[in-house]
């Protein structure tokens, strides 16, 4: 495995790496002329980008291409990728694009492509684009078709408008929320929902940052734990949330100072979410708490578990009829829910958790302690790509009591414990998750660890 | 027409019909190179009134950035104008997206230095090597600027520095009719404002939408400019100006609507230069003697340099010269206000003259030395260009020749004879220059008589 292999990726779910050693000005014309050459000739696209430094160089590229092909820009200048995708079908587009690299550090960047509905593209569709870029024929057109770009400073309002016609801000004004944005783009919607609704959000780490982040953007418990959790009692707040930079994921802190797992977002919702849409389906990887068929089974609805990925998410969602479905994620903080067309949108995770306790008349830590309690582990080890087959051959003999599935990697669950190994789609590592009932699994954990660490 | 000549990448830079052929990853890549060889600073970039200059402007702050340069966009402004500004502004380098006087399907990236000037000859071949390579510096997020934007400076710099060199007093004073074609292109706006506010003309003028696609061929030439002529007798206007997209070539009118030479027009300006300062004149080789007999009424030497602007441009800082241009495209090079071709320059110059000698253009352009001029192309077969040049050589034994650039036959009394290759067809380009209409036919004849 070389460094260049770890600075760029070119794959279904578009184009990622750190600028300048991995992801060029040329990647991105290519992959730019490639969008604009897979969407319906002609409609205008949508385009922000989140904070980075690096992302004034790719949006020029993005325009030039998208341009070069015909397409006039609505360009959104700085904005959150779920306001992007709002944008997109409220301005009747063609698709969008989003220039972030979400929870990553700073130094990388990426293209994220959505559609005519602003959902993410399906595999097939992604593929497609893969197959355009790699080609590099583009449909270019002659001098008096090529498009222009329009500002549109509205997105943000507009956005407002659409959670104000879904949540109940007045009644979340008794709320003391406070927000780590992690120098992101969340700032942007919550100092506008303060002074529109009154709300009392109060931000962290709020200035837009281009090359230095407060700490890593990732909504992980850790995260929470370095400065949103230690602030909660000091500043009385009732909940306190945190956002990656391009505000599509979020992570949860108690009042009591707790950070809470990220795992916990999914669950979360499906308790406030199910109970007004019984029977339906939570769409969820197999590599999040099993405390999700818990709630499931409470209230009536059904887990159905993908393989880990993005593009395993939104394929599942589009085999299923959208009234079927309550919820869908990861147990990363993104979270997609039918009020917004299945977008991942950390706002409105926030505002559904906050409708929550408004509804429930209880604290975040009274209702995450009324759950089973479930501990879980997450390690990983750097791969031999070569012998990971072998690892897995090995795994699934050894674990042969429990019930086996290969959906992606190897799970293998026991009554009230379960873990999985699996190869991360983003880095050269294999992931091992371990859960249990009650307290942490820590030697099946360490038994797993030891074994992955005997193949590499 | 030959898919070779829809995109031409070389010394003077990058250049071709945008869409299959002049795409947006080529621009990228090219701005890119010229980013890391300028090196991290600001670099200007503005463009003529294209439809594909948005896009292409995107493309090249792409590449720029992404070599870890400032980049200032200014916007929609005659080439001049940019040059001026980098100059002025010390920035590091900047871009002009103009394919001047090509038709609207082309476009190109001009490339200057931190003077606003040309590179030479060799950094040009230094940066198209860089270029090849595709050895560019690549900025981290970290080391990534910028991108601002200053659309006012640039045309109130350029202004001012035509103002240091023309009485604007008088020219206002005298309120002249002055009829404008700018082509819908980069001069559109600026032009207007120079005319009628700066200079205090009652200004007639057409196409000067820069929204609008050109409305005749972009070159401006006695053919292309009947709506001008015709706009002359609608306005009665004394002068009329015509200009090509990038604002950079200059036509004139005179007062009857005719379309001067624009051999004329240099010649004119030279004439106005050089009272105003002493020192040399450069030109290409192929503009007319009209030019030496007005140095020499001025006691001044003229040098000739192959054709191309840069050329010009290179041998006048060499001689430090006070004015110099190619005639037949246009081309009015005053390094007082700078080393560009400048159609403001011009148009201040020609009025500045009326006014002070109280006379109409044509009065001023028939006291001109009069020569006539005949040009024209053949085609002829590979391997035989030596001999030809030869045998034309050997037809006038013992008069000068110069070989810079073609073949150019330096007769007696201001005749010559020039023959050169073109560089994009299998023709020979011929021109003939002399003091009657029946003697340059006789030259033109000689040298159509060695193909037979």
């Amino acid at each position: 495995m070389t460094q260049a292999a770890k600075s760029l990726r070119i794959s279904h779910v578009g184009l990622r790496g750190v600028v300048g050693s991995g992801l060029t000005a040329s990647h991105v014309l290519d992959f730019a002329a490639a969008f604009g050459t897979f969407l319906d000739p002609g409609g205008a696209v949508v385009v922000g980008r989140d904070p980075r430094a690096s992302g004034v160089m790719i949006r020029e590229g993005l325009l030039a291409g998208l341009l070069a092909c015909g397409h006039d820009v609505i360009d959104l200048g700085i904005a959150p990728t779920p306001v992007i995708q709002h944008s997109i079908r409220r301005r009747n587009a063609a698709g969008g694009v989003s220039i972030g690299a979400s929870h990553n550090s700073a130094e990388w960047n990426a293209l994220k492509f959505f559609g005519r509905d602003g959902t993410y593209l399906s595999t097939a569709e992604a593929g497609e684009l893969l197959d355009i870029y790699h080609l590099k024929k583009f449909a270019f057109v002659d001098w008096t078709h090529i498009g222009h770009v329009t500002p549109e400073d509205r997105a943000i309002e507009r956005y407002l408008d659409d959670l104000a016609a879904n949540y109940d801000f007045a009644a979340l004004r008794k709320f003391r929320v406070l927000v780590d944005c992690c120098n992101g783009t969340s700032s942007l919607i919550l100092r506008r929902a303060n002074e529109r609704f009154g709300t009392e959000f109060i931000l962290i780490n709020e200035k837009i940052e281009g090359v230095r982040f407060a700490h890593d953007p990732s909504t992980t418990r850790d995260a929470v734990a370095l400065q949103l959790a230690p602030l909660m009692k000091p500043l009385a707040a009732d909940a306190g949330f945190l956002f990656d930079v391009d505000s599509d994921r979020v992570a949860l802190a108690a009042e009591d100072g707790t950070p809470v797992s990220e795992e916990m977002v999914l669950p979360l919702l499906a308790d406030y979410l199910l109970p007004r849409a019984p029977g339906k389906l939570i769409i969820a990887n197999i590599s999040s708490t099993a405390l999700l068929e818990e709630i499931a089974a409470r209230h009536g609805g059904k887990v159905v578990r993908v393989p880990v990925g993005r593009q395993a998410a939104i394929d599942a969602l589009s085999t299923y009829r959208p009234e079927q479905i309550a919820l869908a994620g990861e147990g990363t903080g993104a979270v997609m829910m039918p009020q917004f067309r299945f977008v991942y949108d950390g706002i409105a995770s926030m505002l559904a958790v906050l409708s929550m306790l408004h509804e429930s008349g209880r604290t975040l830590s009274q209702i995450l302690n009324s759950y089973p309690k479930y501990s879980i582990l997450k390690g990983q080890v750097p791969l031999v790509t070569q012998r990971i087959p072998a690892l897995l051959m090995d795994l699934r003999e050894r674990y042969s009591d429990g019930h086996v599935s290969v959906l992606d990697g190897l799970r293998v669950d026991w009554p009230g414990r379960w873990f999985h190994v699996r190869v991360s789609q983003t880095e050269p590592i294999v992931r091992v998750i371990c859960e249990q009932q009650g307290d942490p699994p820590k030697e099946l954990f360490e038994s797993l660890l030891e074994e992955v660490r005997s193949f590499a | 027409m030959p898919r070779e000549h829809l995109l031409k990448i070389g010394v003077s830079g990058i250049r071709g019909v945008v869409g299959d052929f002049l795409t947006p990853g080529l621009a990228c890549a090219f701005a890119q190179a010229f980013g890391t060889y300028v090196g991290a600073g600001r670099v200007v970039v503005g463009r003529d009134t294209r439809s594909s200059g948005e896009m292409l402007h995107h493309a090249v702050a792409c590449g720029l950035l992404a070599a870890g340069c400032d980049v200032v966009d200014i916007g929609i402004l005659p080439t001049p104008t940019i040059q001026i500004f980098v100059g002025d502004t010390r920035a590091r380098g900047g871009i002009a997206i103009t394919a001047s006087h090509n038709p609207p399907e082309y476009n190109a990236l001009k490339l200057f230095n931190s003077e606003g000037l040309f590179f030479n000859s060799y950094e040009r071949g230094e940066l198209l090597d860089l270029y090849h390579q595709s050895d560019f510096r690549r900025a981290t997020n970290e080391e990534i600027r910028r991108a601002t934007s200053d659309y006012v400076t640039a045309p109130r710099l350029h202004i001012e520095r035509v103002l240091r060199h023309v009485d604007a007093a008088r020219i206002r004073q005298r309120r002249f009719r002055v009829a404008l074609d700018a082509v819908n292109g980069a001069g559109s706006v600026m032009t207007v404002g120079f005319l009628r506010d700066t200079l205090g003309c009652d200004l007639h003028a057409i196409s000067v939408d820069p929204t609008k696609p050109f409305p005749r061929i972009a070159e401006p030439r006695p053919d292309t400019l009947g709506d001008l002529s015709n706009l002359m007798r609608s306005s009665g206007a004394e002068i009329g100006f015509a200009q090509d997209p990038d604002g950079d070539r200059l036509a004139v009118a005179d007062e009857t609507g005719r379309v001067l030479d624009n051999d004329d027009v240099l010649a004119l300006a030279v004439d106005a230069a050089l009272r105003r300062l002493p020192g040399d004149v450069v030109v290409n080789l192929m503009t007319s003697s009209v030019i030496d007999e007005v140095a020499a009424a001025h006691g001044r030497r003229v040098y000739r340099t192959p054709v191309g602007e840069a050329n010009v441009v290179e041998m006048m800082q060499a001689v430090k010269a006070v004015i110099g241009g190619e005639g037949s495209n246009g081309g009015i090079i005053f390094p007082a206000v700078h080393l560009c071709r400048d159609s403001y320059t011009g148009m201040a110059f020609l009025l500045e003259r009326m006014a002070e000698t109280g006379e109409p253009i044509s009065a001023l352009a028939a006291r001109l030395p009069r020569f006539y001029r005949k040009i024209g192309k053949v085609a002829y077969e590979h391997g035989r260009l030596g001999s030809l040049m030869q045998a034309l050589e050997e037809s006038f034994p013992g008069v000068e020749t110069d070989r810079s650039d073609g073949l150019k036959l330096i007769l007696p009394a201001g005749a010559w004879i020039h023959v050169r290759a073109s560089n994009t067809e299998p023709l020979l380009r011929m021109a003939a220059e002399a003091r009657s209409e029946a003697e340059v036919e006789e030259l033109y004849a000689r040298v159509l008589s060695l193909f037979d």
